[in-house]
């Protein structure tokens, strides 16, 4: 008997990344823009998908999977508006790909333009999943604090937008919106922003032209710029 | 916590390299963690722990070393950098790439394996 020990040098999630990889470049083929929804609980992700659904209503064309840990509650607000699946976690604080894999089949033929996955409420597990998302977008409500993002760097670092959202309580809560966005800059550069009410509706159209302008570039580049290195 | 599903990847890993080369027991398995990987090295330890048994690795030891944040910066090549400030330390330049300390990263796995002519028996 001997002791071996064998180098690997290798990233733990490398595989599932590149199955996430697989199925963005069949989005991409398809002219479908995958978005992966990150927030804390309650910072107004399906109010956002709502007001977006709304917005768009008979001019661009949605579907989304629903990521939650046990009801069907954001499903139900969400289906009257575009077609909708929901992926129970049974518990677990984050998607993984076999659960949007599996909605993906519930969900049958793809005719839309965005594909909408909103995640579990959570500034932590989400982030390390690739979902096979072009766009990561991460929703901090104006009741969250405007420290948030040094707290949850990874979130931010590899997201490519962020929405403020709930700006018509900023009259009531100590929150910047200029600190926040530059603290989210200071961890990526990058990040587009875009402050909301999704609640009243207030700027969505600025965030729909956001999304309308990546999908634009999606379908010239065959890709979307990332950096979430 | 998600620590767990990522435990239950890493020791699925570790059992087709041991396969892969007839190992027996593993004695040890080495991964770093980074300041951005997203786990929690006490987290990682106990869904070690609470796993391991389910692939045969009962006694196995995992070995975390905890390393920064490295990144590359156009100028000044690689460079540590600050989670909460992402920018070159040196120039000041934020157009840098990450490098490591952004996932877990399995280095190396030590098994107990048959001598070769024991092997060909
Ligand atoms: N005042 C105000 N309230 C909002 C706004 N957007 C959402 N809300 C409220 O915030 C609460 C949470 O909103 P949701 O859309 O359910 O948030 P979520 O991120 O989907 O929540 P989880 O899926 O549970 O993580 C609800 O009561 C919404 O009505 C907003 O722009 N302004
Ligand atoms: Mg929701
Ligand atoms: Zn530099």
């Amino acid at each position: 008997m001997t002791q071996q020990t064998i180098a690997v040098g290798r990233d733990v999630r490398a595989e599932a990344r590149q199955r996430a990889a697989e199925l963005r470049e069949s989005f991409t083929r398809r002219g479908i823009l995958a978005v992966n929804l990150l927030s804390s609980p309650g910072a107004g992700k399906t109010t956002l998908l709502q007001a977006t659904a709304r917005h768009w209503q008979g001019r661009r064309r949605m579907a989304v999977l629903v990521g939650d840990l046990a009801t069907d509650r954001d499903a139900q607000r969400l289906a009257p508006l575009a077609p909708t699946v929901q992926l129970t976690t049974g518990g677990a604080c984050h998607l993984e790909l076999p659960l949007v894999e599996r909605g993906l089949e519930r969900l049958g033929e793809l005719d839309c333009e965005f594909l909408f996955i909103e995640n579990i409420g959570n500034l932590v597990c989400p982030a390390s999943h690739d979902l096979a998302e072009h766009l990561r977008v991460i929703v901090l409500s104006t009741t969250e604090g405007d420290d948030k993002p040094g707290k949850y760097p990874k979130a931010f670092r590899t997201s490519q937008i962020l929405v403020i959202n709930k700006t018509d309580l900023l009259p009531h809560v100590p929150f910047s919106i200029d600190a926040a966005v530059a603290d989210a800059l200071l961890i990526q550069p990058q990040l587009r922003s875009v402050a909301v009410s999704a609640h009243r509706g207030d700027a969505i159209g600025d965030w729909c032209a956001l999304l309308e302008q990546a999908h634009s570039e999606l379908i010239l580049n065959g890709h979307v710029c990332h950096s979430n290195r | 916590m998600h620590e767990l599903s990522l435990v239950r990847s890493l020791l699925a890993q570790v059992n087709r390299i041991r396969s892969d080369r007839a190992g027996l027991a593993v004695d040890g398995v080495h991964v770093e963690v980074g300041p951005l990987s997203g786990v929690e090295p006490e987290l990682l330890v106990s869904a070690f722990e609470q796993l391991a048994g389910d692939f045969g690795m009962t006694g196995t030891q995992l070995v975390i070393d905890e390393v920064p944040l490295m990144a590359n910066c156009p100028s000044c090549g690689t460079v540590t950098v600050e989670p909460v400030r992402i920018r070159c330390p040196i120039c000041g330049d934020d157009g840098v790439t990450i490098v490591s300390g952004d996932e877990v990263r399995l280095q190396s796995v030590t098994i107990q394996c048959p001598e070769p002519e024991e092997q060909a028996l």
